[in-house]
């Protein structure tokens, strides 16, 4: 009990001795500081935009449609999560392969399609170039797109290939202002098709924007390009845990239309995301890593300053050397100072930077880049550790003074 | 009883190639109760002595013991325990720690006892500091730091932190150097009044007046014991 209650006075008193000395030299202490904070805030920062991006590309995903699965002609030889190169395909993809998926697949929403170009679209005088999917009547609840006004086109407009157009808000505006486009008619290229629908103004989706777009039945598509095959497929997979069945079944049919070949890529949404965000950790670990190199820097302005704060205060030592201090409480009273420089760092560092990501994300609310937790412990502990360790030498230094020197120091 | 005992102790510096006897071949002892001044000219190693006495030096040669308990074998911890439990100290320049309140500058030799198996309450150090401060006639300047009191001042501050532990053994090294003649008056008037109660001092001075006051006299010459001398 003695001595547990003697480690208690001394324990109080080093902290109180640590904190007085760095209070004494408020300037120095936080240019010490400084240092380090930059670090540990760099550290937290880096690790959070990482996150956050990663966040940003997992939303992004759902956004467009959960359990999305694209089917792409061609097969890499090397494994991929993001489809084959465009054009190798030996054989074409067809409208009847849609058919046929739809038939027999089971563990699917919905399948359709899909071919693309771009057009001019004109209106009276108004002239404008956009993209055209060439789909079928299923495609919206694939990529979870909404109607504004009017409606999609239906099974029956899709497989007469009837000239029928639905719109981005961004298009319709430019072509028609204020007016009401349903009904209207428009030309793509050369063609006159009829308004039938708008979007709602959706924005970006993955550097797509679809209120940019216009969509119109496959068989006019393949007709308005000039083509006899589809771009690729685009399937809904019923449930999330039957992905996997769904991408099965599909290169199964695929396959069995092809006398056994795959020459074919099935991906799903998972799987390209999966891939991406490997990447996004990969750039996240390296840019903490690299920030992390500036908290070694801010150990070292600790020891610069441990090391000065020795020498300044040589003849201290000596004087508690000669009342009765022992060497080793020496060592514990500069390195209980190194570790409050470092904790006053990593504080300041993790606190200063959380808050900026939190304001961050209030200023932009769909980049999601809040401090994770895994980040802020870690890089809390790290500064902790660098300045004790970089406080070590110093406080070794200043316990291994001669105290009759020390005392004589000037 | 023999409190202090010196035998055959020199202390040697190299500078150079050169060989320097701070202390050659001496031999003293002191016992409890005694006032001692140790003088003598510049150089004549009277303050190696003291620091050799005092624990913060060791001798090159010969053999310094403590209550006839041999000395030289003692390790850096124990050296520490003894100059906090047993020994006091008063410097010329007062040693005073700068930031530090005349009371917790009194409480510090408290705050190792914790070290060495005696911890205090931080209330009973403060009460024992507050008492060291009355013996010295410091009460009303406890909360003061060091340059807002005059030497004199500074100089009692200092003692009251060396018998703080109550010491068997006070050290003081020209413990007026830095003084005006009333103030080391003052001074050495404490120092008898300690003497009185049973603590054994041994004072460095160069000053004769001063040393005039202890009641026994060593006086220090190229590093030997030139003359003992005691007050009849």
């Amino acid at each position: 009990m003695v001595h547990l209650s003697g480690i208690a006075v001394q324990s109080r008193e080093t902290v109180r001795l640590s904190l007085e000395s760095l209070l004494a030299r408020k300037l120095r202490t936080a240019l010490t500081v400084l240092g380090m904070v930059i670090g540990v805030g760099a550290v937290v920062l880096l690790v959070s935009v990482g996150q956050g991006a990663k966040n940003y590309v997992s939303k992004e995903f759902e956004s467009l449609g959960a359990n999305l699965i694209v089917v792409q002609p061609g097969k890499s030889d090397k494994k991929t999560h993001m489809g084959p190169p465009v054009g190798a395909a030996q054989r074409k993809m067809t409208s009847a392969d849609v058919a046929a998926i739809e038939k027999k697949a089971l563990n699917l929403e919905a399948v359709s399609g899909l071919i693309l170009g771009t057009v001019s679209v004109r209106h009276a005088e108004s002239i404008s170039n956009i993209t055209v999917f060439g789909t079928n009547e299923q495609f919206p609840s694939i990529l979870t797109i909404v109607i504004g006004r009017g409606e999609y086109f239906s099974r029956e407009e899709d497989e007469y290939g009837r000239r029928v157009v639905v719109l981005g808000s961004n298009v319709v505006e430019e072509l028609f202002g204020d007016e009401d486009p349903i009904g209207r008619s428009v030309k793509l290229n050369e063609s006159e098709y009829k308004i039938i629908g708008v979007l709602a103004p959706m924005g970006d989706k993955l550097g797509l924007n679809f209120d940019e777009l216009g969509f119109i039945p496959t068989q006019a598509a393949l007709k308005l390009f000039n083509e006899d095959k589809l771009f690729g497929i685009r399937a809904k997979a019923s449930s999330r845990v039957g992905i996997d069945d769904a991408v099965a079944e599909i290169t199964e049919i695929l396959k069995e239309r092809r006398d056994g070949e795959e020459d074919f890529t099935v991906i799903t949404q998972v799987s390209m995301m999966e891939s991406l965000n490997t990447i996004l950790s990969m750039l996240t670990y390296v840019l903490g890593a690299i920030a992390a190199i500036s908290m070694l820097v801010g150990g070292i302005g600790i020891m610069n300053i441990m090391w000065v704060s020795v020498v300044e205060r040589t003849q201290e030592i000596g004087i508690r050397r000669a009342v009765g201090a022992r060497r080793r409480d020496i060592l514990w009273q500069f390195l209980a100072e190194a570790a409050g420089l470092a904790l006053l760092s990593g504080g300041v560092g993790v606190g200063g930077s959380v808050v900026i990501t939190y304001i961050l994300h209030y200023v932009f609310p769909s980049f999601d880049m809040r401090a994770p937790l895994w980040i802020v412990v870690p890089a809390f502990c790290l500064a902790l550790v660098v300045g004790v360790v970089f406080g070590v030498v110093p406080a070794w230094r200043a316990s291994r003074v001669e105290t009759l020197e020390a005392l004589r120091f000037e | 009883m023999t409190l202090l005992s010196v035998e055959r102790v020199s202390k040697i510096f190299t500078r150079g190639d050169e060989e320097i006897f701070a202390l050659r071949d001496l031999s003293v002892q002191i016992d409890a109760g005694e006032f001692v001044a140790i003088t003598g000219a510049s150089g004549s190693g009277k303050s190696t002595l003291l620091y050799i006495l005092g624990l913060l030096d060791r001798p090159t040669l010969g053999r310094y013991s403590l209550h006839e308990d041999p000395t030289e074998h003692l390790n850096d911890d124990a050296r520490a325990k003894l100059r906090n439990t047993f020994m006091g100290f008063v410097f010329q320049s007062f040693h005073l720690l700068p930031r530090a309140s005349a009371l917790r500058n009194v409480m510090m030799p408290m705050v190792y006892a914790a070290s060495h198996g005696n911890a205090i309450s931080e209330i009973e150090q403060r009460r024992r500091a507050q008492e060291a401060l009355r013996v010295v006639g410091l009460s009303d300047r406890q909360d003061h730091l060091p340059n807002q009191l005059s030497g004199g001042q500074r100089q009692r501050v200092a003692i009251a932190r060396a018998l703080v532990n109550s010491p068997r053994v006070l050290f003081a090294d020209e413990p007026t150097g830095n003084l005006d003649s009333k103030s080391g008056r003052e001074v050495l008037a404490i120092f008898e009044a300690l003497n009185a109660q049973g603590t054994t001092v041994v004072m460095v001075t160069h000053d004769p007046s001063i040393a005039e006051r202890a009641r026994r006299r060593l006086t220090l010459g190229d590093g030997t014991l030139i003359g003992d001398s005691r007050a009849v």
